[in-house]
Formats: structure tokens, C-alpha cells, sequence
């Protein structure tokens, strides 16, 4: 009976424990400005036991992309490696396994790609693209990004073989075979532990900003994309009224989740009063997303949120996060799923109190472990640091 | 100097028609040139942060930014900045940082479009209004700007005095 009992009530009482946060990047002052902005939100991954960190910074004068790795246990980062030669933005990384990763950037307009340590970075196309993205799963690694496709951008995906010193393009192709009416941008992509792919990224096709979705068992024929947002008409009055053509929805971003299926979050704007809200939506394999779901918890209900992210992992663990001010100044919040909803929202103790902590990226280990950095300023005017920590939920 | 603002007029539809959705027949520019603009003319800055379908820009864009008097007064006074919520665009603030236009938002900390922001030629906010606004208001809020009120008042307390 005890045990029953336990069982029963041990869901409610996990609880995160939180490590010694770190700082990531050695270069920092007031005029020096790091971003966590990427595709998919990926800019920490964790192969074998090396934690991998990328960001964009001005140091050097111009933007430029940077690596800082460290064993899990090491108690402070490696300096960081440029991984840039020109002007470099939204830099990617996921890992490969055995202390290996793949990063990729935008640089000099076109989307770059390189295997670590030690490999030789390419461009991932010779046409001018960016908002470049990775996942890796089931042995496979793949690449997403927007590209240019007469006046507007179009979401190409690509697989990547990672044998040799640097990654090579088994084929690459555009989700959509026709030309884009409307800019396509910020993909996302997860790979199923069957190896199954889903894409995701913002479109303009409906004259609004709508995250749309599509899959494929083997990364070369996509299923039409449907919207991951379950409004009708645009959503919103004004299109009934002739204005507008609807609400605005952006920044997906893609897990894989639970062995063949995928997790998405976003930013939405349906409530046009109170910002932007995280919404997610739920596919269990069926290659379908479910109804919207609103992550952040009615505490936050009228605060705008930023910067959302979704993560979770074969086994089933989902979580979201983001930052928002609802105590006063930026902090980074996350929310687990429970199995029918997402739950209370919770401060990340490290991430969150007097200054700005914002712009959190996050990823699950192997054994279900949270890595999570994010930016953190004591006030708008100083230096931002890279913050890094790592929680365990149990 | 005509081919020049034509084209620059030219280019600009083109990017509208691309990017978002301005009022039409205005000069906006993006933030850099409108900053850089600025910086050359003295003039102040009339930053419009729309978002791509929004229904409350589309109205004030109708209503509002379609009087001839007003795109006149707006057009010969301010450097006209336009600024799309949701784009990666990037943009370089007076600090020198580099960022997308959606993350101004979160500098910003909008949270509805339109937004209106006027910005000093150098760059710095002088005051941010958010929501529809009638042609009434733009003139209020340009005598409380270009008149200098807004050293030693706030613009509740401008438009509180106002016969």
C-alpha cells in the first residue's frame, strides 16, 4: 500500500535540482554583445560526456561564431573556438555522439556546417541562405535552412554523412518542390527514433506569420505542410473584418519526443493584448499534431513571453521554456508536461531574479539530465554573459 | 535628386511588398537607413513596429496614415522607420549591437502591434504609444516631440494640458 501510494504521489513531488551555474564565454565588456539566436533554438548539445556551447559575438569586431566545450564534470569551460572567418550569425549545434558534434552557422550569406573537433567546415549551398538548423537521430543528421528562391526565401532540407573530416551532402531539396509565394524562415527539425524527419518553420503564404509543418520517412518526399497553429480563418477578428489577414505565430521550434513522435512550441500571438504566448502541439507518432496547447501558466497570462523553446527525448520527457518579466525583469521559465497538460511554471533559480536573464537554449542528455544556457545581464548597460547549468528533474 | 528618391520609393515597395505592410506612399526605410538618415538630416525618427497581417495596423493604415495632411507633416518632418515584428532582418542599434528586427520587440517589450516609437536623430526612445491612433493623435504626439515637450513632460502630462 505504501508503495502504491508512492507511486502514485511521486510525480507530484518532483522536484528540479539545480548545479553550480557557469560562465561560458571568456570575452565579455559592455560594448561586446553575445546572442543565443538560432534556429530551433540549438545552441547547447551534449556528446557523450562534453557539454558544446555556440553563440555569436562582436569581439573581434564583427560578428563572429564561437564553440566553448567542457567535460560534464569540469567545473569550468575550455576557451572558446572561432568557428567563423566573416561575418557569422545564428550558429546551430547538436551532437554526434562520443564527444562529437556538428555546428552550423550562416557566414558571408550562405549557411556553413563543420563536424568537431577538428573537421573541416563547408558550405551547405552556394545560393544566399541562412537561420540554418541540425538534428541528429537514428544515425542520421540532418540540415534545414531558408534559401533564397526568387523573391523570396524557401525552406530547404538536406542529409549530411559525417565520416570523414568534414560533412558531406547526401542530397538536399526543398520541402516544397514549387517556387514560395511568400518568405519561408526558421526552421526547425526533429528525427524520430525510426527516422522519420519533421521540418517546421515560419511561412508568409497566408499573408500572416503561421508556423507550418511537414514530414518524411526519409527526408526526400514531404507530406503537403499543414499549419501547426489550429486557428480558423487566420484567427482573430480582423480578417473577418477585412483587416489584417491574421495573427501572428513565429519561431517553431521541434523535439523529438517519446520514440517516434514530435513535440513543437512556438511563439503566438493570439492574444493580440498580452504579447506573445508559448503554445505547443503534440504529435505521439501519427505523424499529426494535435490542438494547441498554451504552455506558460495563467501567472503569466498577461506578460509577453519570448524566446520559447520545446526539448525532450525518446523516453518521453517534454519540456518548455522561455523567458518573461512577470516579477519584474526577464527571467528564464520553464514547464514540464505532466501527460495532459503542461505544469506550473517554475524560475530556473540561477536563471532568474534582480538583472535580465533571457534567451534560454536547452537540451536533454542521454539519461535525461536539462542543460540549459542563456544570456544574462545585471541591467541593459552592462556586459552579458553566456550562463550555462545543468538540472536534474526527479 | 528625383531618381534618386524614385528609386529609393521603388525599392521600397518592393521590399513591403516582400517584408510587411507599411501605409503605402510613405518613405519608410528600414532602421538602418533611418537611423543613418537621421543622424545626416536632424531629424527625429518615427518608428512604425507593424507586424506582417496584423488587423490593427491594417486599420490605422486605412484610417489614419491615408490623410494627405498627415503623410505630409510626417513625411517632411520625421525619418520614416518601418519594422516588422516577426523578421529575422538584422539591424544595428545606436550601441552597435546587431539584432534581428523581432528581437527589438523584446527590447522594446511590446506587446501589441502597431507600435509607435519616436527616437531622437540619435537614436535614443523619446516616447513609445501602442494600439490605433487617429490622425489627431499623430498631431499631439508631433508637437509633443518636435516641440521639445517631452524634456520636461511626460506625454500624459503634454496631452493632460492640452486645450
Amino acid at each position: 500500500m505504501a508503495l502504491l501510494l508512492l507511486a502514485l504521489t511521486g510525480p507530484a513531488h518532483a522536484a528540479w535540482t539545480w548545479g553550480e551555474a557557469l560562465t561560458v564565454n571568456s570575452a565579455q565588456g559592455p560594448a561586446i554583445f553575445p546572442h543565443l539566436e538560432s534556429a530551433n533554438r540549438q545552441n547547447v548539445a551534449v556528446s557523450g560526456d562534453t557539454v558544446g556551447v555556440v553563440w555569436e559575438d562582436n569581439r573581434d569586431g564583427s560578428p563572429q561564431c564561437y564553440l566553448a566545450t567542457k567535460p560534464e564534470t569540469a567545473g569550468t569551460f575550455q576557451p572558446e573556438i572561432r568557428l567563423s572567418q566573416s561575418e557569422c550569425f545564428e550558429p546551430v549545434v547538436v551532437a554526434l555522439g562520443a564527444g562529437r558534434f556538428a555546428a552550423a552557422w550562416e557566414e558571408a550569406g550562405k549557411v556553413r556546417a563543420q563536424v568537431l573537433p577538428g573537421g573541416t567546415a563547408i558550405n551547405l549551398s552556394e545560393i544566399e541562405s541562412s537561420q540554418v538548423t541540425l538534428a541528429f537521430g537514428a544515425g542520421k543528421l540532418y540540415a534545414a535552412w531558408a534559401e533564397q528562391a526568387g523573391r523570396f526565401r524557401r525552406i530547404v532540407v538536406a542529409r549530411l554523412e559525417t565520416d570523414s573530416g568534414a560533412p558531406a551532402i547526401s542530397f538536399a531539396q526543398p520541402v516544397e518542390a514549387r517556387d514560395p509565394t511568400d518568405g519561408q524562415s526558421w526552421p526547425a527539425l526533429a528525427v524520430a527514433g525510426n527516422g522519420s524527419m519533421t521540418v517546421a518553420w515560419e511561412d508568409r503564404r497566408e499573408r500572416h506569420t503561421v508556423p507550418m509543418v511537414s514530414h518524411s520517412r526519409d527526408g526526400r518526399d514531404f507530406a503537403p505542410p499543414t499549419q501547426l497553429t489550429d486557428l480558423k480563418n487566420g484567427g482573430g477578428t480582423g480578417s473577418a473584418l477585412g483587416l489584417g489577414a491574421g495573427t501572428g505565430a513565429m519561431r517553431p521550434t521541434l523535439t523529438a519526443w517519446g520514440g517516434q513522435g514530435a513535440a513543437a512550441a512556438w511563439l503566438d500571438k493570439r492574444d493580440f493584448l498580452s504579447g506573445y504566448d508559448v503554445y505547443a502541439a503534440l504529435d505521439d507518432g501519427t505523424h499529426r499534431f494535435g490542438r494547441n496547447i498554451q504552455v506558460q501558466d495563467s501567472f503569466g497570462d498577461n506578460m509577453a513571453q519570448w524566446h520559447a523553446k520545446i526539448v525532450g527525448d525518446n523516453s518521453g520527457r517534454l519540456l518548455a521554456l522561455w523567458d518573461d518579466a512577470r516579477d519584474g525583469t526577464p527571467d528564464v521559465w520553464l514547464s514540464v508536461w505532466n501527460g495532459t497538460a503542461f505544469g506550473d511554471d517554475v524560475a530556473v533559480p540561477s536563471a532568474s531574479g534582480p538583472g535580465l536573464q533571457t534567451d534560454p537554449s536547452a537540451t536533454l542528455d542521454s539519461t535525461g539530465r536539462l542543460h540549459l544556457v542563456w544570456l544574462d545581464r545585471g541591467d541593459p548597460q552592462s556586459a552579458t554573459r553566456i550562463r550555462y547549468v545543468r538540472g536534474d528533474w526527479r | 535628386m528625383n531618381w534618386i528618391r524614385m528609386l529609393l520609393v521603388t525599392g521600397l515597395l518592393w521590399t513591403s511588398a516582400v517584408w510587411a505592410d507599411p501605409p503605402s506612399g510613405y518613405p519608410f526605410v528600414s532602421f538602418d537607413a533611418g537611423l543613418k538618415a537621421a543622424r545626416a538630416s536632424g531629424k527625429p525618427i518615427f518608428l512604425y513596429f507593424g507586424r506582417y497581417g496584423c488587423a490593427w495596423c491594417d486599420h490605422t493604415n486605412k484610417k489614419t496614415f491615408s490623410d494627405a495632411s498627415l503623410k505630409a507633416l510626417y513625411s517632411d518632418n520625421y525619418e520614416l522607420v518601418y519594422v516588422d515584428a516577426e523578421s529575422g532582418r538584422r539591424l544595428t542599434l545606436p550601441s552597435g549591437e546587431r539584432i534581428t528586427e523581432a528581437e527589438l520587440g523584446v527590447r522594446l517589450q511590446a506587446f501589441a502591434t502597431p507600435l509607435f516609437v519616436y527616437l531622437t536623430p540619435q537614436g535614443d526612445k523619446i516616447v513609445q504609444i501602442p494600439g490605433f491612433k487617429t490622425v489627431q493623435d499623430f498631431r499631439d504626439y508631433d508637437r509633443y516631440v518636435r516641440g521639445g515637450y517631452y524634456k520636461n513632460k511626460t506625454l500624459l502630462e503634454f496631452l493632460g494640458g492640452k486645450s
